[in-house]
């Protein structure tokens, strides 16, 4: 990105230029409405619609998103989530997340002090011992917390 | 180091109200407020009405422009809408079609 042409005014300050595809929703930030598009994102604020990227999303602590479907690439979730998660990389819930809704994604990890309610559904090769010859479809219903 | 940052490849269709900088290099449509300074860079699309604490646009912005301090339109900008702020800047190179006013 071309970098803004400092100018002698008190008010514009050098800032920070984004790099291609690279996006935050900052931490008092509200947005009602659809986010959609490439590249990566993270949201630290609030966010009430449906989020689509073909990157990887991060909801960081303390952030709180609310929507019908949020797809992404690899999902990371520290702050809370409520809807429906489509996600054609690995899903990972952090310890402090909150999530309510059904989740898909290559592979769910949920970690210690993550909170989660709904449905997982993830495809993964069970392995041979378990009678696992090729790609299962597995599906799992957790509730409740952990 | 700004707080919001809209990448050059996201779409926001909707309502973004935040009380830090935001820099938009993506599209915006809908409505933007900020308390901090906005900056709306060169291939930004913002359709919105903006209010913030200062404005520079490098960009295409449609809509109805408040600031608190400034608003500085800078060479490539293309604005088509209304600006009032106390202080207004349009660099040679801008297009601009609209009223300011700074009666503010």
């Amino acid at each position: 990105m071309p970098v803004l042409a400092s100018r002698a005014t008190p008010m514009a300050q050098p800032r920070t230029t984004t790099r291609d595809g690279e996006a935050r929703i900052g931490s008092s930030a509200r947005i009602r409405g659809r986010i959609h598009g490439e590249g990566n994102l993270v949201i630290e604020g609030h966010v009430h619609g449906d989020v689509t990227v073909r990157g990887d999303l991060t909801i960081a602590e303390g952030a709180s998103v609310s929507s019908q479907v949020v797809e992404a690439h690899a999902l990371t979730i520290a702050g809370e989530l409520e809807g429906e998660v489509n996600a054609s990389g690995p899903v990972t819930l952090a310890a402090g997340a909150r999530v309510r809704g059904n989740l898909r994604g290559s592979a769910v990890a949920i970690d210690e002090g993550a909170r989660f309610s709904g449905r997982l559904e993830c495809e993964f090769d069970l392995p041979p011992e378990l009678g696992g010859a090729s790609r299962t479809e597995g599906r799992a219903r957790a509730a409740g917390r952990r | 180091m700004a707080s919001t940052v809209i990448g050059a490849g996201i779409t926001i269709e909707g309502e973004i109200a935040t009380d830090e900088d935001v820099v938009v290099a993506g599209t915006v449509r809908g409505k933007l407020s900020a308390k901090e300074a906005v900056t709306i860079e060169h291939g930004a699309t913002v359709e919105a009405d903006v209010t913030g604490g200062s404005l520079v646009v490098a960009g295409s912005l449609t809509g109805n422009v408040t600031a608190v301090e400034r608003v500085d339109l800078q060479s490539g900008a293309r604005v088509i809408g209304n600006v009032k702020a106390a202080r207004v800047t349009i660099a040679d190179g801008a297009q601009f079609k609209g009223n300011v006013d700074m009666d503010v």
